[in-house]
């Protein structure tokens, strides 16, 4: 009988290989596993049985720690952080989030810059505009005849 | 340390971060003990063999490129390192023994000379080295059966296969002690 591609060979092959318990059973057949064992329980008692009383004792055996020193021993080779130079450290101090907010705060001010300075050159033409029309509604230009009798 | 990806933790240990490199070896260095404890038997060795994976592990970070978990990197190197010392010790033939006999205990001799040492500490010391591996990563450390078959370079199909015979040996070498857990 198979259940969702998986056969009862390949379930006594699993419990076999890797125990009792699912949690440690190929991922990708796990579900099938428990569907098949869960419709044939009596077909898989004994091997479950035989497993979890092996996944009793391995359990009990895999408990050794090293000794407590051991990671500080390991830390102790472990790579230092590289020495900054002044001006790094400097940097640091000024800087202690990177310097790239005060790069963004630089760009920031030239891209307002430029566009501050376009709309004042563009309001340019208007003065151009009235300084024309000023002009010809008087028909004459004031500074030439203040220097023309000036000069008389 | 929470919510750091391994590679940040790993850039970071890389360049000297203190707390980074402190969760790497918490994180790893029991696994990677207990691995080459239960390959070696010796806890000694275990620890040299556990100093020697993170030396390698500091000289490798900067360059460090993400293609398996660093567990699987670093139990991957301890079991080389295993086996480089587990061939040493392996007995010589009898015309290329040297003239002066090393008296010293093979692994399995010295770990079942302990009075320490547990019934399935042994019996898994006296499993063929491949078995022993298969059965230490999957069955005692819980690692998923890819993930071992990638750290031991040998295919899923190869992995069932010691697997089920290391259970196999086993359960018939701890037979006594299955038959004192039924009756308890």
């Amino acid at each position: 009988m198979t259940v969702k591609g998986i056969t009862v060979e390949r379930v006594l092959e699993i419990i076999e290989a890797y125990g009792a318990y699912p949690n440690g059973w190929p991922e990708e057949e796990r579900l099938s596993a428990e569907a098949m064992i869960d419709a044939q329980q009596d077909t898989f008692a004994a091997a479950l049985a035989d497993a979890r009383e092996l996944d009793r004792i391995l359990a009990e055996g895999a408990i050794v720690e090293p000794s407590a020193d051991l990671a500080a021993r390991i830390l102790a080779s472990a790579p230092e952080a590289p020495r900054l130079g002044m001006i790094a450290r400097l940097k640091d101090i000024l800087f202690p989030q990177g310097t790239r907010w005060p790069a963004g705060a630089t760009l920031a001010s030239l891209a307002m810059g430029l566009i501050g300075g376009y709309a004042y050159a563009s309001t340019g033409i208007v003065y151009d505009e009235a300084g024309e029309a000023y002009y010809s509604a008087f028909s004459y230009d004031a500074e030439t005849a203040w220097v023309s009798e000036d000069a008389e | 340390m929470a919510g750091i990806s391994e590679l940040d933790q790993i850039t970071r240990a890389a360049n000297g971060d203190k707390a980074a490199q402190t969760a790497l070896v918490n994180r790893n260095m029991p696994i990677v003990f207990r691995t080459a404890y239960r390959m070696i038997g010796d806890r000694a060795e275990a620890e040299d063999i556990t100093q020697e994976t993170f030396l390698r592990a500091w000289k490798m970070l900067p360059t460090w490129q993400p293609k398996a978990k660093f567990s699987t990197w670093a139990c991957t190197v301890a079991l080389n390192l295993c086996r480089d010392r587990l061939r040493k010790k392996k007995p010589v033939l009898m015309d290329e023994l040297p003239e002066r006999v090393d008296n010293a205990l093979r692994p399995e001799e010295a770990l079942a000379s302990s009075q320490a040492l547990s019934g399935i500490e042994a019996e898994i010391l006296k499993l063929p080295d491949r078995q022993r591996e298969a059965i230490s990563l999957c069955a005692l450390e819980g690692m998923g059966n890819i993930e071992a078959a990638e750290t031991m370079d040998v295919s899923v199909h190869a992995l069932e296969s010691l697997l089920a015979r290391a259970r196999r040996t086993l359960r018939t070498a701890l037979k006594p002690a299955i038959r004192a857990g039924d009756q308890s």
